[in-house]
């Protein structure tokens, strides 16, 4: 489908650019940046010239059975717009929700987990809790990933410290190969017990598997969480596990393709900790990628707000499939180490996301008189019906479509929206069975999807204590701005922020992040702080980061290397992360402030020593970001009939290109661009900011 | 939840809202940031327990609470904990609210003296005033099972308790903060009674600055609310919780009364079984309202060991709010659930009221009965409750081993086991779970903190009572010891008397507790029951108790059987017998199965061992 016929470039050589004074080229600063969104419906590239500042934008239908194919699309349009020469592609950025839409979506790789004899069920134990959240009395335990009847054991048996209690009986190993066999798995979790002490015994299972199931992706938990705990471990393992195959071809093919592109650029991936890194990383434990796109926009919102002074947001990313939805207070995005995905905790470091499956291609669905939109989503094949790929299921963006909400093309002209698939699909799938007009049922498709996020986006303010009208709301994603001002008002936010090109900002997002990677070491046995194996510890830490550094080819100048230790008093279960201040003593007290800033007491207790861990990041370049020229005076290109709850009315339609800083439009109002349309409801009022947001506030 | 603020934000928007909020008007979209800002609070406390305190028993298994009460010390925002009863009253008994100050902290664990609203000793209950411009607006709590207080073993709970003196020191109400001053003499005594004073001494603190920090934060959100808007807000939170409890009371039980009855096998002390007997009673009041009376005081007397539970009167009221609540986050377990009841019927000197000094250590076992037996009622009345859950398994385990040094050192092992919860009918039984918040301590935690090495760790198969939907399945633990020399305290319930299944559902399986299985040395422990002594080298295995199962076990979908037996849940044995479900070579057998479910057995409305109309 992504014939370069269905895509279009959107050159941004209208907007007039300003470096910033003082900005100094890094020394490879010629090079030029690609960055590679590739969601479930659209992929959106974006090339930049990080010197100047100057981008060109390409957006391509996704190919779910191939997406390496629309990545390639997107980028040779946007080199052939720029004029420019593979080799001068410095570095591929991308950032992906292949990961997360597997696991969210329960499509990943059919997967198996080998532990430890006499311990099968640890995964369906998990930790014997009733969440404390939750209503004992309703509470049904959720289906774990893999089941019992997967979960396999070997004869062996490490034990505290590393100490080898039983040896590994291979033969245990051959007959879990066999039913392996049977099963008929694509990948395989290894996580036996204490081998985040000692891993000898689990790599050695994985090398095994991985000669006799060379098809078979194999995950040990020490490549992913090497850490206590043996639950959580196999967990992250085999999420890790189950997403791998489909990660690693993903990742090959962009490689193939980008070398058959003659680009020989590293490729980057975006963790979900709001940095990149390489390939290699993600081959290993693509389990960090499970929020690699979202956290892209999330980075990427960040930075739009922060360039029209907005530092309390929360984002609302609506794509094809799903909903991302984050809040960011003073500008600071959080992390967290014990995220979620889906039902499962994933103690990976992680922007602070929840994900609904709501999006443009969330399908209609009438059961016993109940509509319910999504989670199921018509993704990009066949989309949704008006797309006129064979798609005859009513999704949200056919009911767009038969407001009146949405252009008759997308992509400029270049892809059509037919009405009249739109309306037959809803007629057939929710106005008869319901007994409604075709557009009652779309306004009640859209009435829905809304609430479903207002849902998730108090999930992430009003339960977490913050007020949603202390925020503005920024809308992105391709559908985004089309829900950003209904949103807001059920929501009573008074504020709604459209960026400049709202279906690519996680390719700004993409831009501006670093590289970034931890190196840990947990000691066998925790105490007090002993300065010798402090030094011999961190110097080894170092030479991995420096290989690191090395494989990344960031240069001696970017190079930034936190050192922190994790210390707790004796006794506690919890670390704090203090940086290492040069000696024992001096840590200690570093401790000791921040136990007591943080929880408002400190202990008569010995202070112990738990892990040590540099903290690595490459800075890049930043990005040099456009201003828009001055107001021209925004006048319509086109009117269109919208039906509004209040009525039908005649709507203006703005082309977004041909705008101004300060120039400002009232609704209703329909603004139009290459990769998304924003709609502005009767009552709202809108601004073009000088970075090219659009500023929209209710009268 | 979603529905409310759809239709309420326009107002909230407008001017009229501000308007309302001076008057102290909570409006609705404010009552659920309301809502949402205590829960971050509670979260906060919560976390800050967890990361800061010392003992495994808190940190890792995570035996804490938190909860926000009004200006009267009413509960208004509570944990999602069936057992908790009214926390306040005993502190306000001692020193009556209008004397509390800014900076004061209070702290009891006296049972008898609050009325069973803690039910053991161990159970330590911080609660302090939060007060805005001079004003009493609220309280907060922090409450955590502390893993020694002294008493007769370690642990301080043990099954040969006869009085509650030998079960570790009780604090009475008492000012623990006066205005920002530390009575660190009282402390020093407390902390003086553990045998591990380290642990009590960090729990503390981190109970200390947990409550702490929920006074400043909600001392922030009374500054942004004011004190009025949140006054109003915890009130509606309370008649929300009330009346939706009230309206689903009269929903489940018709006028007149119902009867249900349930029993503990033992006191570990040779007696028993045990009958708790509940009587719930719909009738009209004086002006034709209804009127919801519990009465328990046909229950039978109190027991010479230390299975009575002291049950405080807010307690059956909470747990059938908690069940009335169900799924939906946006409501809020509180006092609106004891509320709900208008009168609770309890006689002194019965096992839920037993008289001081009576023992109250293993009073878990007693308590989960209760909770099953409230919804016998349920079942009785409308049928759509749960079947029985298994109470939770302790071991306390205390000794010596010798450290790397080559030094003795002594040590407590409290491990908690899950067991396997009712079936529903429209789910099965939770799997494998202890209670609310409480979590397992992991294999390679408890090995690295503790003389024990486990061996096996896994689903009891067969513990599930068979059903429709099948009961939850129970764990089976296995330790080999390494340490020098063991005492260890067991606590097993529903062994004889199994937790019953309904509609045609099956009881779940019973527990044990055995020393060496399997070998020449091969004993068996009595199931409640202390002063089993280990030595190195020994096995000792643990299988706990499955949930009662849920509709007919022929109506369970073979496939789902199989799985069953596939994933180690079921045995092909029973899927037979008691699924009429034939497994061969891993594949369900349709021909015999349909054989075997032709000859469907006859059911009656209970099962505990066998089909009965009425448990007794």
């Amino acid at each position: 489908m992504s014939s370069p016929d269905s895509s279009a470039t959107l050159p941004s050589s209208s907007r007039m650019s300003f470096p910033e004074a003082g900005q100094r080229p890094s020394p490879d600063a010629r090079s030029l940046v690609v960055a590679v969104d590739i969601g479930g419906t659209f992929t959106d590239v974006t090339l930049q010239d990080p010197s100047s500042g100057r981008a060109w934008r390409a957006k391509t239908p996704s190919l779910p059975s191939d997406p390496s194919q629309a990545f390639l699309t997107g980028v040779r349009l946007a080199l052939e717009e720029a004029a420019c020469q593979p080799q001068e592609v410095g570095r591929v950025l991308h950032g992906t929700t292949v990961a997360t839409n597997m696991i969210l979506e329960r499509k990943g790789a059919r997967a198996a987990l080998v532990t430890t004899a006499g311990f099968r069920h640890v995964l369906e134990i998990g930790r014997q809790d009733i969440p404390r959240r939750v209503n004992l009395y309703s509470w049904v335990k959720p289906k774990r990933p893999v089941p019992a009847s997967r979960i396999l054991e070997v004869r062996e048996r490490i034990g505290v410290g590393g100490v080898e209690l039983e040896e590994l009986d291979e033969a245990s190993v051959a007959a879990a190969i066999e039913s392996l066999r049977k099963l008929e798995v694509e990948a395989v979790a290894v996580c036996l017990l204490h081998a985040f002490a000692n891993p000898a015994h689990e790599q050695r299972v994985a090398e095994l598997l991985r000669a006799a199931l060379p098809d078979v992706a194999v995950t040990a938990s020490t490549d992913v969480l090497p850490v206590v705990r043996e639950y959580e471990r196999s967990l992250t393992t085999i999420l890790n596990a189950s997403v791998m195959p489909g990660i690693a071809s993903y990742v090959g093919h962009l490689e193939e393709r980008l070398a058959d592109a003659k680009i020989t650029a590293p490729l980057l991936l975006m963790q979900s900790n709001g940095g990149v890194a390489g390939a290699r990383t993600i081959r290993r434990a693509p389990a960090l990628t499970v929020l690699s796109g979202p956290a892209a926009g999330v980075v990427g919102a960040r930075d739009v707000a922060a360039a029209c002074g907005f530092g309390d947001i929360i984002t609302v990313d609506i794509g094809g499939t799903s909903a991302d939805i984050a809040l960011i207070k003073g500008g600071e995005i959080s992390l967290t180490q014990h995220g979620q995905v889906g039902e499962w905790p994933l103690s990976l470091p992680m922007v602070d996301i929840v994900t609904i499956g709501a999006g443009g291609g969330s399908i209609a669905n009438v059961t016993k008189g109940t509509l319910t939109v999504g989670p199921r989503s018509a993704g990009a094949q066949p989309g949704p019906a008006c797309y006129g790929r064979g798609g005859t299921e009513a999704t949200v963006t056919d009911a767009h479509v038969v407001l009146g909400q949405l252009p008759e093309s997308l992509l400029a002209g270049r892809m059509a929206l037919e009405r009249s698939l739109a309306e037959t699909a809803i007629r057939k799938g929710v106005a008869e069975p319901l007994g409604l007009t075709i557009e009652e049922a779309a306004r009640g498709m859209l009435a829905i999807i809304d609430s479903n996020m207002v849902g998730a986006i108090r999930v992430v303010s009003v339960e977490r204590g913050h007020d949603p009208r202390d925020f503005t709301l920024v809308a992105f994603g391709g559908a985004g701005p089309l829900h950003g001002c209904s949103l807001s008002a059920l929501l009573g936010i008074e504020k709604v922020l459209i960026p400049p090109a709202p279906g690519v900002l996680c390719a700004e997002g993409l831009l501006a992040a670093d590289l970034k990677a931890e190196f840990s070491r947990t000691l066998a046995k925790s105490g007090r702080i002993d300065e010798v194996v402090v030094t011999r510890l961190y110097a080894e830490l170092a030479e991995d980061a420096k290989s690191w550094f090395e494989e990344e080819g960031v240069a001696l100048a970017d190079r930034r290397e936190q050192r922190v230790a994790l210390l707790r008093y004796h006794g506690q279960g919890s670390e704090l992360a203090v940086c290492w201040a040069g000696d024992a003593t001096s840590t200690e007290v570093q401790f000791s402030k921040a136990h007591s800033a943080l929880y408002g007491f400190t202990l008569d207790a010995a202070i112990e020593l738990v892990t040590l861990r540099i903290e690595a990041s490459g800075r890049m370049p930043a990005p040099v970001r456009e201003k828009l020229g001055r107001a021209r005076g925004a006048k319509a290109i086109a009117t269109r009939r919208v039906r509004f709850a209040e009525g039908l009315r005649d709507v203006p339609v703005f082309d977004r290109e041909k705008f101004g800083a300060g120039d400002s439009f009232t609704g209703p109002a329909i603004i139009t661009q290459l990769d998304a349309t924003t709609l502005i409801p009767p009552g709202w009022e809108g601004e073009v900011h000088v970075s090219g947001s659009l500023l929209l506030a209710r009268e | 939840m979603l529905r409310s603020i759809e239709d309420e934000a326009k107002p909230a928007a407008d001017a009229s809202s501000k308007k309302q909020a001076a008057a102290g008007v909570c409006d609705p979209v404010t009552l659920e940031i309301l809502r949402g800002a205590i829960r971050a609070v509670q979260a906060e406390m919560e976390a800050l327990i967890e990361r800061t305190a010392i003992s495994a028993f808190i940190r890792e298994k995570k035996d804490f609470y938190t909860s926000l009460f009004d200006a009267d010390g009413v509960m208004a925002v509570g944990s999602n904990m069936p057992v908790f009863g009214d926390m306040s009253g005993s502190v306000f008994k001692r020193f009556p609210p209008e004397a509390m100050r800014p900076g004061d902290l209070y702290w009891y664990s006296d049972c008898y003296e609050s009325t069973g609203a803690v039910s053991h000793s161990n159970d330590q209950v911080l609660i302090a005033p939060v007060f805005h411009q001079g004003r009493r607006c609220a309280f907060v709590m922090s409450w955590a099972h502390f893993a020694d207080i002294g008493g007769m073993r370690a642990g301080s709970i043990s099954p040969d308790a006869t009085d509650i003196f030998q079960e570790g020191i009780i604090v009475p109400a008492t000012k623990l903060i006066d205005g920002g001053c530390v009575n660190e003499a009282v402390l020093e005594m407390f902390h003086r009674n553990s045998r591990f004073p380290e642990q009590s001494r960090g729990d503390m603190r981190a109970l200390m600055a947990s409550v702490e920090l929920g006074v400043k934060r909600v001392d922030e959100i009374l500054i942004r609310f004011g004190a009025a808007v949140v006054e109003d807000g915890l009130r509606q939170l309370l008649e929300r919780t009330r009346r939706l409890v009230r309206e689903r009371l009269a929903e489940t039980f018709p006028y007149g009364t119902h009867r249900f009855t349930d029993a503990i096998d033992s006191d570990g002390h040779g007696n028993g079984p045990y009958r708790m007997r509940f009587a719930l009673t719909r009738e009209r009041g004086a002006k034709g309202e209804d009127r919801f009376v519990l009465d328990a005081s046909g229950s039978d007397d109190q027991s010479p060991g230390p299975v009575n539970f002291l049950m405080n009167p807010g307690v059956p009221g909470m747990a059938l709010g908690l069940y009335y609540l169900g799924g939906d986050p946006g409501q809020v377990c509180n006092a609106g659930g004891p509320q709900a009841l208008d009168e609770v019927v309890l006689r002194e000197g019965s096992l839920l009221a037993p008289r001081f000094p009576a023992p109250l250590g293993m009073r878990g076992l007693t308590m989960m009965r209760v909770l099953a037996a409230l919804m016998g009622l349920v079942n009785v009345a409308s049928g759509k409750g749960p079947a029985a859950h298994s109470a939770y398994v302790i071991t306390l385990m205390r000794g010596t081993f010798t450290d790397e040094k080559g030094e003795k050192q002594p040590f407590l092992l409290s491990d908690g086991i899950g067991v396997g919860y009712g079936a529903r009918p429209y789910a099965d039984g939770i799997d494998a779970v202890y209670f609310v918040a409480q979590e397992n301590y992991p294999v390679e935690f408890v090995e690295l903190g503790y003389p024990v090495r486990l061996t096996h760790y896994g689903i009891a198969r067969d513990s599930g009572g068979p059903g429709r939907y099948r009961g939850g399945c129970g764990i089976v633990r296995e330790y080999e010891i390494l340490a020098d020399d063991a005492i260890l305290a067991v606590r097993i319930d529903g062994v004889t008397n199994p937790p019953w299944g309904i509609a045609g559902g099956m009881s779940g399986g019973a527990g044990r507790a055995v020393v060496n299985p399997g070998t020449e040395r091969e004993r068996a422990l009595r199931p409640l029951s202390d002063g089993n002594r280990l030595t190195r080298g020994d096995t000792l295995r643990i299988e706990t108790g499955g949930g009662g199962g849920h509709g007919h076990p022929f109506d369970r979908p073979a496939e789902d059987v199989l799985e069953d037996v596939l994933s180690g849940f079921v045995s092909e044995k029973a899927a037979a017998k008691l699924y009429g479900v034939v497994i061969a070579a891993e594949k369900v057998d349709a021909a015999a199965t349909a054989a075997l479910r032709r000859k469907r057995p006859q059911v009656r409305a209970f099962h505990r061992n066998e089909y009965v109309d009425v448990l007794a």
